[in-house]
């Protein structure tokens, strides 16, 4: 038995600890008078506040009962917020005050496009508004990929749908001017196969900056994510094996060296944007969270030490199920963490960023993307997603230009800043009946999924078997057949088609003549290392050989060789990786 | 095994041609959106097209290789990161350059290639674009519409599509199916020609790619031909031939690989393998040739081991993987009897080493001399791999061919 079938069955355990504890609350006096006191006692913790018109509303939303059987079902079922097992929320007021500046900024605007300076300005830009420092940052193609902008053939691709990245100079563009040190700075990175060598460009250029007393001051996530890469986003370099061991070096140094960092983002964002559903997604990202852990405690690492530095990504798009997908993603984690994993409270707790659904918005009668996405953020923030990203409504055909990336900015600000619904009162629509309806149903399953991945062997041997990329492939293309009948209605595409041509819309492309300056900048930067370069890559090539920690020697490496060397020079090691239909 | 219908007299969606188009799909290089593109290839199939699928992130050099050695009727690409406008013209530009302008191009990508996006790219030489929202039926409609010509015979082309195109013909009973086996041709040139057969799911593909990377590293000049049959849909007489997607070491110039769907034949290879080999075989490009079978049953014989006629290949490679369900199931396996060579894959598996010996055993009982290879294809620089590469090399000298070292 993989560790799947013993977290699902510690879930259902978990079901059927909760189910006896209300019938001892139920029929136990003593139990149930000590679980009154506690209610009392959390009662009166809750501080009262007004509405903006004068109506007086309790900080935190709490079920309106006396009765024992009640109070257990909600404390262990649901959990007080930030408490066990976290359904209601990772920690107990979430967005409150953020508006005014106490409490925590959850927008995350994902931005790249063009060189360096491009997005290195989108950024400025985008932060106009924001009180904290948030830096999402999108790659093109070529570095996603790990090749050099001067690679044969990707000259066309260069700075194209996010930003191109060679060197530890580009990197040091990219966030010229922002204060990476200030502690409400926060960068993130949409990066994976070559997240190590990302990460350590941007390690090398902080340090250049700051000093190297900054690295432990350095927040953020990387995305990192291999496995979801191998399931269903396509953006492979190196074999499963090595690909894991290189982000696992990774997470082992980040854990003591930069305890603020977020050294790898399990991602379910992908695998639903190439078609899963709901509980695909949530299955799927899950296990391959279960997996990491598993990994890295196999390699002696303590889960109380990593277990709080795994992040995880969502996509959140209009299906029913996105009501309670979040929810019930945190309740799994955190039981699985602490009964199977035997984690502590710090480590129980799934960190959630969460995406607008990118498949859900089309071309045709574009604007309506921007209620598609209003939707699915209130969907997003009703689950208490720690970050969120707003798509932009131009996104069917390019690169967010301004004007739709401000758009969706405002957007979420209308939402918490403007509406009242999250701003006076934690938890006004958690215990709603139909919520908890659909908690148990996609919970169970989630856990059928889990149940027939362990029949197969557990998270990689299913993947060795293509089971998760044919379930993917399966739901896409049902989707594709649901539209193309009907039975899946999409405004301006199946349904109330207007005949309006598409108006002539900007794009935001890369010119020829950036996409050569790019790459003279590369070509500048590796004669300038011509005779150091190859000395570095032979202590890199060594240190992958003898099985060292490739990420701590590559912190190094990137201070004279660019992404594409450093590619080849590890691709010369461990080999390629081989696809799958 | 089932034996499945004629495709010929099955029932297909009305306007199917005779002979099948070939259609080569792929995604751009630094992409890789699939989505869209495996939806197309199911419904491409479906309405009995065969479609070589090359995979994501695929470059403009290895799209034009593939287009050229598969000799298809068109190039579909699919592509959603933008860059499309230079990428397409790389494409069209170098089948031009290379003589093979007559292979036309079509693409989708979603919203992001706009209509202005269009008008360029027709000017470079991309045949068509799909735009978003263009019912699949009707993409189809025009598919088969507009690209089932292909080039007449007798028109004359350079290099390896010379031979791509005498295979499509073969394919096609416009050349001889099979040399008569009565006079059999005296094979010229020095290739070895090597069978390859198993069981589906064996990892054939996946340790013909690692050979071939085996011979790329240890033949600097010489060049390796695969023929990779695959089945062809019973029902619609469409396939969706996948290899390529896994052949990472086949991007090479060194190397012709080609796909063949087995379209009506019922033997394990399509009727035009044995012409495909001859074609090959007498071009004298290549030092090795690697045929493999699609997913063989029992009683199987691919490559005419057992028959009187003359074996279709120099020498026979069985592979299969450690679940081959006991001892009698082993005992049953006629080209256990048959094959000079036999590879145990997956080893890797933990139940490799019950069918180590049990395998070994079984072969011992021919009395052959026959050595079982214990390979692990999927993981890189497998040292049984290395062996079973320097065994065929081995048997190819001694048959008087190069198989390898030049």
């Amino acid at each position: 038995m993989s560790q799947l079938g013993k977290i699902a069955d510690s879930v259902d355990q978990y079901n059927r600890f909760v189910s006896a504890e209300v019938a001892r609350a139920r029929s136990d006096r003593k139990f149930a008078a000590e679980l009154r006191a506690r209610w009392a006692a959390l009662r009166a913790s809750v501080a009262m506040t007004r509405s903006p018109t004068g109506t007086p509303l309790p900080r935190l939303a709490l079920p309106d009962t006396d009765e024992p059987g009640a109070i257990a079902e909600y404390l262990f079922g649901q959990g007080f917020p930030g408490q066990f097992p976290y359904a209601t929320a990772a920690y107990r007021e979430m967005y409150l005050d953020h508006e005014t500046g106490t409490g925590e900024e959850p927008m995350r605007l994902f931005a790249g496009l063009g060189l360096a300076e491009d997005t290195n300005a989108r950024f400025r830009y985008l932060s106009r508004h924001q009180k904290s420092l948030r830096l999402s940052t999108a790659f093109d193609g070529p570095t996603l990929y790990g090749l050099d902008s001067d690679h044969a053939g990707v000259l066309g691709k260069v700075g194209e749908g996010g930003v191109a990245i060679d060197t530890v100079e580009d990197m040091g563009r990219l966030f010229a001017g922002f204060d990476l040190t200030r502690k409400d700075a926060s960068v993130s990175m949409t990066m994976n196969a070559p997240a190590p060598v990302i990460l350590a460009m941007f390690i090398a250029a902080a340090k250049r900056r700051f000093g190297a007393g900054c690295v432990a001051n350095l927040r953020g996530t990387i995305q990192a994510d291999m496995l979801k890469e191998v399931q269903a986003q396509n953006e492979v370099i190196f074999p499963v094996d090595a690909s894991l061991r290189f982000l696992c070096d990774m997470i082992e140094w980040c854990v003591p060296n930069m305890p603020r960092w977020y050294p790898v983002s399990i991602s379910g964002y992908h695998i639903a944007e190439a078609g899963a559903t709901p509980v695909q997604q949530a299955a799927f990202t899950l296990s391959n969270g279960f997996t990491y852990a598993g990994l890295l405690q196999a390699r002696g690492a303590d889960i109380n030490a990593f277990g709080p530095r795994l992040s995880f990504f969502l996509d959140c798009g209009l299906d029913v199920e996105y009501l309670v997908l979040g929810r019930v993603c945190r309740r799994i984690w955190a039981i699985g963490l602490r009964d199977v994993f035997g984690a502590g409270p710090k480590a129980q707790i799934l960190k959630l960023h969460t995406q607008t659904s990118g498949r859900s918005l089309i071309a045709a009668e574009f604007q309506n993307n921007l209620t598609r996405t209003a939707v699915e953020l209130m969907l997003a923030y009703m689950n208490y997603t720690n970050s969120c990203h707003s798509n932009s409504a131009d996104e069917p055909f390019t690169t967010p230009t301004e004007k739709y990336a401000l758009l969706a900015s405002h957007g979420q600000s209308i939402l918490l800043e403007e509406s009242g619904l999250f701003r006076h009162t934690m938890n006004l629509f958690g215990g709603a009946p139909g919520l908890l309806a659909l908690e148990r149903q996609v919970e169970q399953r989630i856990l059928g999924v889990f149940r027939e991945m362990d029949t197969l062997g557990g998270v990689i041997a299913a993947m060795e078997q293509r089971y998760q990329r044919s379930q993917i492939q399966e739901s896409g293309h049902r989707i594709e057949t649901q539209i193309y009948s009907g039975e899946r209605p999409v405004i301006g595409l199946n349904k109330y088609v207007s005949d309006e041509p598409m108006p002539s819309v900007p794009l935001a492309r890369t010119s020829p003549k950036k996409q050569r300056l790019q790459v003279e900048r590369l070509r500048a930067f590796k004669r300038r290392h011509a005779k150091t370069a190859p000395a570095a890559l032979q202590r890199l090539a060594n240190v992958a050989r003898g099985g060292g920690n490739v990420f701590a020697e590559l912190v190094d490496t990137v201070e004279v060789c660019s992404l594409g060397q450093i590619t080849a020079c590890l691709t010369d090691v461990v080999g390629k990786f081989r696809p799958m239909v | 095994m089932a034996v499945a219908p004629n495709p010929r007299r099955a029932t297909r969606p009305s306007g199917v041609p005779r002979v099948p188009l070939r259609i080569l799909t792929a995604v751009p290089v630094c992409d890789g959106h699939d989505s869209a593109v495996t939806t197309i290839n199911i419904e491409l199939a479906r309405h009995g097209i065969e479609v070589i699928y090359l995979g994501y992130h695929q470059s403009v050099s290895a799209i034009a290789r593939a287009a050229v050695q598969e000799d298809v009727n068109v190039v579909g690409l699919s592509s959603y990161n933008g860059g499309h406008i230079i990428f397409f013209k790389e494409v069209a530009d170098q089948l031009r350059r290379s003589g093979n302008g007559d292979i036309p191009l079509f693409g989708g990508g979603g919203g992001t290639i706009t209509k202005a996006d269009e008008r360029i790219m027709r000017r470079q030489g991309t045949d068509r674009i799909f735009f978003a929202g263009t019912p699949l039926k009707d993409i189809m409609a025009v598919i088969q519409r507009d690209y089932a010509r292909t080039a007449k015979p007798g028109v004359k082309f350079k290099g390896d599509r010379t031979l791509a195109r005498a295979i499509t013909l073969a394919e096609q009973d416009l050349a001889p199916r099979r040399p008569p086996r009565a006079a059999p041709v005296r094979p010229r040139g020095r290739a070895f020609v090597v069978g390859i057969a198993g069981p589906g799911g064996a990892g054939k593909s996946t340790l013909i790619d690692e050979l071939t990377s085996r011979f790329l590293r240890q033949s600097p000049a010489g060049r390796i031909a695969i023929l990779a049959n695959d089945p062809s849909h019973p029902g619609t007489g469409g396939a969706i031939l996948g290899d390529r997607v896994s052949a990472i070491y086949a991007q090479d110039d060194r190397v012709f690989f080609r796909s063949l769907a087995t379209r009506s034949s019922l033997t394990g290879l399509s009727a035009a393998a044995p012409a495909a080999i001859e074609i090959l075989r007498q071009s004298g490009e290549f030092d090795l040739i690697l045929v493999e079978s699609v997913g063989v049953g029992q009683e199987s014989d691919p490559f005419g081991s057992f028959g009187r006629a003359r074996r279709l290949t120099d020498a026979v490679l069985f592979v299969l993987a450690p679940h081959y369900g006991g001892l009698i199931q082993l005992q049953k396996i006629a080209l256990l009897n048959g094959a000079d060579l036999v590879a145990l894959n997956k080893c890797d598996h933990p139940m490799a080493r019950t069918a180590q010996a049990e395998i070994q055993a079984r072969l011992n009982q021919n009395g052959r001399g026959q050595v079982l290879h214990s390979t692990t294809a999927a993981r890189h620089f497998d040292p049984g791999v290395d062996a079973l590469f320097a065994a065929i090399q081995a048997l190819g000298s001694t048959r008087g061919r190069t198989g390898g070292a030049r």
